[in-house]
């Protein structure tokens, strides 16, 4: 290769930068900004900070509901597929399962799938079908936890086969000669060692969860909604308060910009399907 | 979605489909034949011939493609 | 010592899952996709009609042009993400001070959310308040109304898919550049070859495998793209960004015309897949093909 030159690189790379941070800064500065500053041509500096837009989402009792919810059903979503890949790719990597390469791939097959064919299916069954009595599946966090499994597992299973498929197999084996029993080997030789991995798949599942939208929208209505869907309503209902829906984007990007920083290296090899490492 | 044949398999000599497929494969391929044959039939050709001349295509072709694919 | 059943038993849990949240609907869709039921019509009870909803959908004008809009969304937004992704990915070969944070930065727009990016492009182009339609009309002249022209509509969700997640593809690539051997590249400037038939004929097929994958899984993501196109354009103007994830959603969903939707969505899954696929034999098994012969 020729000659690196660092500074017209580095200028590039600040340019670059520039341009992607822009549309994520553009929100900051509408968010920071009372309804009469942001008429007129548009201004970048933020004279002083507006801090209403977020007090009005934060104090919202609707809102902090959509929190909450979201909270819950990403956490029990990431803990809940982040135990069952590891019990899965533990079968899968120690077993002498029968089929279980065809087991494997019809798994990560479930995450081809496009969202918007499975929406009537989904909405028709949780209405319709999964009802105990006066219960019902349509709008509890229960339902979306468990559906988001259907593309969190294939994802967290092509992460974890990696991980524990890794861990020499002299490790359990030396384990089992000890007397240990299965769930003892699983919890006390395999889970400290799959630690790292095992936290990358819960934090990347955590944020596939808090980001899904369609779902969200489509089979809850008023007791399970999320922020995502929170926020497209300042666009389809409110109509153009722009100040407090870019407050409210802000947050919801927040918590996925925080763990940005900790998964950084695994993000492509977990959006990419594990086709490439990152 | 088919599984990559293993590299064994690739040197059999092949149907006359331009890529190497086992038997899931073709059955697959079969049953997308078989629907884009009907969903074809139902645009341009209903008005003159019956959807089930359509049908027997199909499995016509179907069959054709799992034998000899 | 290692008995089956326990293997099975680990694996039950997540087979059931995708068994009732992945197979049923499946399952489901292929059944009512057959039967006439609307909730809100006069008899309101599924009744089976056999394949008139298909004969409806291969008519549906609406339908069939949102598939057309989807796929030249998802070419052009993949083209563009594959060049400039293997521009910034060479780029990043190179050395730089502060190479680590930049890429922190081109890896941002992956985590955010796609109703947020919505969100955040339709703050750069709501006439009035966004930065872009008042830079077009100032500096260029340009009218720039994206809720009355169609074409710049178009062009603007692209634009965004393309913000969004080029830096997935640069990431692929850089990946795949990373690891590839130097012995082939300093064996063709021993030989003279200049700069285009370095690529062409050295990076280019060692490169093959990444892009294939990466045309793959962005082209997928393409064509079922819902939640940002809905909140920058909500499919508008007309059905100019009515995108089939948008049509069925908006369009269809509401109408509770459960056979007909259904259909409709077994159908969009059977295009789906079948693209999924022949890309799949097209392009990944003639190479290993190729390879093998």
């Amino acid at each position: 290769m020729k000659r690196d030159r660092p500074a017209l690189s580095l200028a590039f790379w600040v340019f670059s930068s520039l341009i992607t941070l822009f549309p994520i800064y553009w929100m900051f500065v509408v968010s920071a900004k009372s309804r009469v500053e942001l008429f007129g041509a548009p201004s970048f500096i933020i004279k002083s900070f507006f801090s209403e837009n977020y007090w009005a989402t934060i104090t919202n009792t609707t809102y902090q509901g959509f929190m909450f919810n979201s909270i819950v059903i990403a956490t029990s979503n990431a803990l809940l597929v982040t135990t069952l890949s590891l019990f899965a790719t533990y079968a899968l990597s120690r077993y002498p399962l029968v089929g279980k390469e065809n087991v494997f791939f019809w798994t990560i097959t479930n995450r081809m799938a496009p969202p918007a064919a499975f929406l009537l299916p989904l909405f028709l069954l949780y209405t319709q079908v999964f009802v105990v009595g006066d219960w019902k599946m349509f709008d509890t966090r229960i339902g979306l936890i468990l559906l988001y499994c259907v593309f969190n597992l294939p994802f967290a299973i092509w992460t974890m086969r990696g991980v524990i498929d890794a861990i020499p197999h002299e490790l359990d084996e030396a384990a089992y000669v000890d007397g240990a029993k299965t769930w003892q080997v699983l919890f006390h030789v395999i889970t400290p060692l799959a630690r790292p991995g095992l936290a990358v798949t819960a934090i990347l599942t955590w944020v596939f969860a808090w980001n899904e939208y369609l779902f969200a929208a489509t089979l809850t209505s008023v007791h399970a909604r999320t922020i995502t869907t929170g926020l497209a309503e300042f666009v389809t209902v409110t109509g153009t308060n722009w100040g407090q829906m870019a407050a409210t984007a802000m947050l919801t990007l927040i918590p996925a910009v925080l763990f940005l920083a900790l998964v950084q290296k695994h993000i492509v090899a977990g959006l990419t399907f594990g086709a490439v490492k990152g | 979605m088919s599984d990559l044949p293993p590299a064994a398999a690739a040197k059999k000599p092949q149907g006359f489909l331009p890529i190497h497929t086992n038997a899931f494969d073709r059955v697959f391929i079969a049953v997308v034949v078989f629907v884009a044959i009907h969903l074809f039939w139902m645009r341009f050709v209903e008005q003159d011939l019956s959807l089930y001349v359509a049908t027997v295509i199909s499995v016509i072709v179907g069959a054709f493609i799992i034998a000899r694919g | 010592m290692r008995p089956q059943s326990v293997g099975w038993l680990f694996l039950a849990p997540t087979l059931f899952i995708l068994f009732v949240f992945g197979v049923l609907p499946f399952i489901y869709v292929l059944v009512v996709g057959f039967f006439d039921w609307n909730s809100f019509a006069a008899d309101p009870t599924p009744r089976f009609s056999g394949v008139n909803n298909y004969r409806e959908l291969v008519f549906d004008s609406g339908y069939l042009m949102s598939l057309w809009n989807t796929l030249r969304f998802g070419v052009f937004a993949v083209v563009s993400e594959i060049i400039l992704g293997y521009a910034l990915a060479q780029l990043f070969m190179r050395n730089f001070p502060l190479k680590g944070f930049f890429r922190t930065i081109h890896t941002l727009p992956l985590m955010i959310a796609p109703v947020a990016v919505g969100a955040t492009w339709r703050l750069m182009t709501v006439p009035g308040l966004g930065p872009i339609p008042y830079y077009l009309d100032k500096w260029f002249g340009i009218d720039f109304l994206i809720s009355r022209y169609p074409q710049q509509a178009f062009f603007t969700t692209v634009v965004m898919d393309v913000w969004h997640w080029t830096p997935l593809v640069t990431l692929t690539l850089l990946a795949a550049l990373s690891s590839m051997p130097k012995e082939p590249f300093e064996q063709a400037q021993i030989d003279g070859a200049n700069r285009f038939q370095t690529f062409w004929y050295v990076t280019l097929p060692m490169l093959k495998p990444a892009i294939l994958s990466a045309v793959f899984i962005r082209l997928m993501d393409a064509m079922r793209t819902v939640d940002e196109v809905w909140m920058l354009t909500g499919g508008g103007p007309g059905a100019a960004t009515r995108y089939v994830g948008l049509y069925i959603w908006r369009v269809v969903f509401p109408k509770t015309d459960y056979g007909y939707g259904s259909a409709m969505s077994l159908i969009t899954l059977y295009l789906t897949i079948v693209l999924c696929w022949l890309l799949y034999a097209g392009l990944v098994a003639r190479r290993d093909l190729r390879r093998t012969e």
